[in-house]
This record gives structure tokens, sequence and C-alpha cells, in this order.
């Protein structure tokens, strides 16, 4: 009473994949289709964190005339810097775009060399950033002052964490690539990262307008 | 109302899962028995609770404790046992033993309502939780000894799962699955493998039609490729075993735990540790693989 079933069409026809030993080519149609989906994923995450920044952004709005009968904003920064810090971010972004096309044309150490590159400027915006807010802070302008100054803190900040996470994924990145060369996973995860750091470039646009410009006038 | 109104739906959807079926009493199923008048049970006292007024008088008294063990013991504890016993033969290729599944089910039923049904009427007499003492003039000592004894009944019901697992293991090779079908009337997939189940689970992966798949390919007498060995088998992508996400979990554990006793090394410890594994595991370029045809053949061949 044996089980084997040799010729038995009914069982071909229940395996719907590849009946045909066209193994390699059927685990790419497998591979690009999951690459699709997988950079929708992330989409759908950038997506959260836009919701994030919008309730930060709200809020902002919200308390920004919250002072306590202290400074407004416009009398606490400086625009030429906030310029500075901004242009390093946006040269980082188009930095970032000659890592992607150098990735398409297969070349390592482009890649690696434009990537390096993005880090030292979205560091600079992270370094500028970091001495505005203590320069802030030691002059009596923290963030228990008021509520102005909490939401002020409370939205770059969390952009400028956001930057910072983006910089440390950065550094994993280039020693991946400098180690395993452009592979299809490195493409991916450099793909996920120009989405997350292109995304935080558009975020600084909207913090650089609603609350240093729109502050200032 | 949140809690009851999607816990009365459930108790309803359960209990039309047994709609129009020919119910067997086996051990599984007295444990969902219980579990399903249990929770309610439970569930009704905590809407008794749920009132302010009543409230005021039964908070932190020891009717809520008997009330969330009605609750836990009930619902966590004979779900998790009707699941256990359930599908312990797929996972292992026998069957626990049935005569000690059952003593130890009424060992827990009886002695959780002896132990904690006096709780209820302690709790609507005043007496408070987390007492180390009590006057005998408060007359609450004889529910206390009626809780006593339902605990030990309870304690009975856990002996008779240490010798249930304990024989089941002994008699292992009179009481294996053979066909796969450990309680002759699967419905759903699973059931359609063999016991215990191969490590890939599914030779071939199955085609589903309807809500209850395996019924389906009884009832049109739809050959089983996971039964019957094929020629040929697709290959099967599979993950490498790996202890990263244990490993992250272990570590979570430290930062939640620094996080409530505000132990702040201990914070950073458990957070750096969550961050190093996932970045560590990013670095790891083989984790996954493909089982050939013929290895799949082989081990399906084997089985038989």
């Amino acid at each position: 009473m044996t089980e084997l079933v040799m010729e038995r069409e009914m069982a071909t026809a229940i395996d719907h994949h590849n009946g045909n030993h066209d193994h390699d080519h059927s685990h790419d149609d497998h591979q690009h289709h999951n690459d699709d989906i997988d950079v929708f994923g992330f989409w759908i995450y950038i997506m959260t964190d836009c919701v994030l920044f919008a309730t930060l952004f709200a809020a902002y709005s919200v308390l920004e005339g919250a002072t306590f009968s202290g400074p407004t904003l416009k009398q606490l920064i400086s625009l030429p810097y906030v310029l500075t810090e901004t242009m390093c971010l946006l040269a980082s972004s188009f930095t970032y775009g000659l890592v992607m096309l150098s990735i398409y044309k297969h070349k390592r150490n482009f890649a690696l060399f434009w990537l390096t590159l993005t880090f030292f400027l979205g560091l600079s915006f992270v370094g500028l950033e970091v001495h505005e807010f203590i320069h802030l802070y030691s002059d009596g302008h923290s963030w228990h002052v008021s509520a102005a100054l909490s939401a002020f803190f409370t939205l770059v900040g969390t952009h400028g964490t956001h930057v910072s996470i983006g910089l440390i994924w950065m550094a994993l990145m280039i020693c991946q690539l400098a180690k395993y060369g452009v592979t299809p996973q490195i493409n991916k995860r450099l793909t996920y990262l120009g989405l997350f750091w292109h995304f935080l470039d558009i975020v600084w646009i909207f913090v650089f307008t609603i609350v240093y410009l729109m502050g200032a006038i | 109302m949140i809690i009851a109104i999607p816990t009365g739906v459930k108790i309803f959807n359960w209990l039309f899962t047994m709609y129009h079926g020919r119910v067997t009493m086996s051990v599984p199923m007295l444990w969902t028995i219980g579990f399903i008048s249990t929770f309610a049970i439970g569930g009704m006292t905590g809407i008794v609770m749920s009132l302010p007024p009543v409230d005021f008088q039964l908070h932190n008294s020891v009717f809520l404790v008997a009330h969330f063990h009605n609750v836990i013991i009930g619902g966590v504890v004979f779900g998790y046992f009707a699941g256990v016993t359930y599908w312990f033969p797929k996972l292992f290729g026998f069957y626990l033993n049935e005569k000690w599944g059952r003593r130890s089910f009424w060992c827990w039923i009886v002695g959780f309502y002896v132990a904690f049904m006096p709780l209820y009427a302690l709790g609507l007499m005043g007496m408070t939780r987390r007492l180390d003492h009590y006057p005998a003039s408060t007359g609450w000592h004889p529910f206390l000894v009626v809780a006593a004894a339902g605990a030990s009944i309870i304690g009975m019901g856990i002996l008779c799962q240490c010798i249930q697992v304990y024989v089941s293991i002994k008699e292992r090779h009179i009481n294996r699955d053979l066909t796969g079908d450990a309680w002759k009337n699967g419905r759903t997939i699973e059931w359609s493998i063999p016991s215990p189940a191969p490590f890939y689970n599914f030779a071939v992966t199955p085609v589903v039609h309807d809500r209850d798949a395996f019924w389906e390919m009884k009832e049109k007498n739809l050959p089983n490729p996971n039964i019957q060995v094929q020629a040929h088998y697709p290959e099967i992508h599979m993950p490498h075993n790996t202890s990263a996400g244990f490993i992250i979990a272990i570590f979570s554990g430290f930062f939640g735990f620094g996080m409530v006793w505000h132990i702040y090394w201990m914070i950073a410890f458990g957070l750096i540790g969550v961050f190093a594994t996932a970045m560590a595991r990013t670095f790891n370029q083989k984790t996954d693989y493909y089982i050939k045809s013929d290895e799949i053949r082989k081990t399906e061949m084997e089985r038989v």
C-alpha cells in the first residue's frame, strides 16, 4: 500500500510556482516582487513619521506665542546661522542623490565618497544645531521656561534626533558598502536610507519656514 | 463597556463555532467549555465593579482579587491548556494522556470555584486584599479555610498535569498521531500535514479556495500532496535559525525593568543592547536558504 504518486498530473497542477526547474528565474521574480512591497512598506513608515511631525508642528503653532513674557524666537535666533545649517542639510540631500546615481552605475568607490561627504554635511548640520541649543539653554532660554520654548525644542529636537539616527544608519551603510560592495540588498537599504534622508530634508524645510522664517517676520 | 461589549461579541462568536457541529467532549473541549463559562462569569463580576458606588466598597477588596482570578484562570489559563492539549500532537507527534487530562481539568475547575467563590463573599463583607493577619472576630476565617482547600484542589490539578506529561512521554510510542489529522475531523490545513510537523511545515503550499480548506479537500476528495509523496517538490525558501530575536528580547527586558525602577545604567545597557544586536544582525549575509526538491522528497519518503 505505497503512497507513491509518480505520474499524477493533478500533483503538478497543485504546484503553481515552477514545475519546470527554472528556479533562478523564479527567485528573481519573487525577489523583485518583494522589493516593491518592501519599499512601499518603508513609505508607510515614513508616513507615520510624517504624522508624528504634523502633531509637533500643530503643537508648536498653537504655543509659539506663549513665551511667558519672555523674548520671542525672532529675538533669540540668527537667520544667517540657520541658513548655514539649512545649506548643509540641503547639500547633503544633493550628495545623497549622487550616491544613488553611483550605486545604479555600480561604482562602489564613488558611492562611498559621496556617502562620506553626505555624512559630514549631516554631521555639520547636527553640530550647528546642538551648538544653537546649548547657546539658548545656557542663556536661560531652556525648555523649562515657557510653552513656546518647550514646543520649539521638542519639534526641532525631534527632527535633530531623527537626523542623528540617520547618521548612525549612514555610518553602518558606509561599513557595509565598503565590505560587501554594490549588492541588491545594499541597494535596497540605501534606497530606504535615501527616502529617510530626503524626508528629513523636507521636514526641515517646513521647520525652517514655520519656526524660523515666520517667527522672524 | 469598552471591555464588555466586544467580549460579549466574542463569547457569542465562540459559542457559534459549535453551531451545526457534533460536539465531542474531548479534553480540549472540556477546557474550552470551562473557559467560556468561567470567563463569562468573571467578566460579569467585572461589570459589577464598574459601577462607581459599588466599586467604592469593592475596590481593592478580595472581591476584586476573585474577579481578576476568575478571568485570568478561567480565561487565560483554561484557554491556554485547551490550546496546548489540542495542538500537542501536531507539535510532538503523540497525544497527551487523556485520563490524566480529564482528572486535571476537573481538579482545576472545581478547585477554582472552591478557592475563589468565598472571596467574592469576603469582599462584600469588607475584607481588603494583601492582609497578613486578621482578627477572628471578623468572621472571615471559615471562608478562608474553604478557599485554602480549593487552592489545594487546584494543586492536585497541577500534580495531575505533571503526571500527565510524564505518562504521555513514557507511552508516546503507543499514542502516536499517525495520520496528521489528530482529532479525526480537522477542518483547517494544519491537520493536513504529518505529525510531528516537518521543519518546513508544508512540503507543498496548499491553494486555498474557501474557509476550512482541509474540510473542502476531504469533501471534494482532492489529493493531499503533503501526505502523498510527490515525484517533485518546488524549492522551499527557509530562514536560517537565529538567536537574534531572543537576545533582543532579553535586552528589552533589562530596558523595561530599568525604566520601571529608574535604574539608569540598566536603561542604557538595555537600549544599547537592543540596537547593537539589531545592527550586528544586518551584517549577517546568510540569513536564509532554499531546500532543494530531492531533500524534501527524501524527508517525505522517510516519513512513510
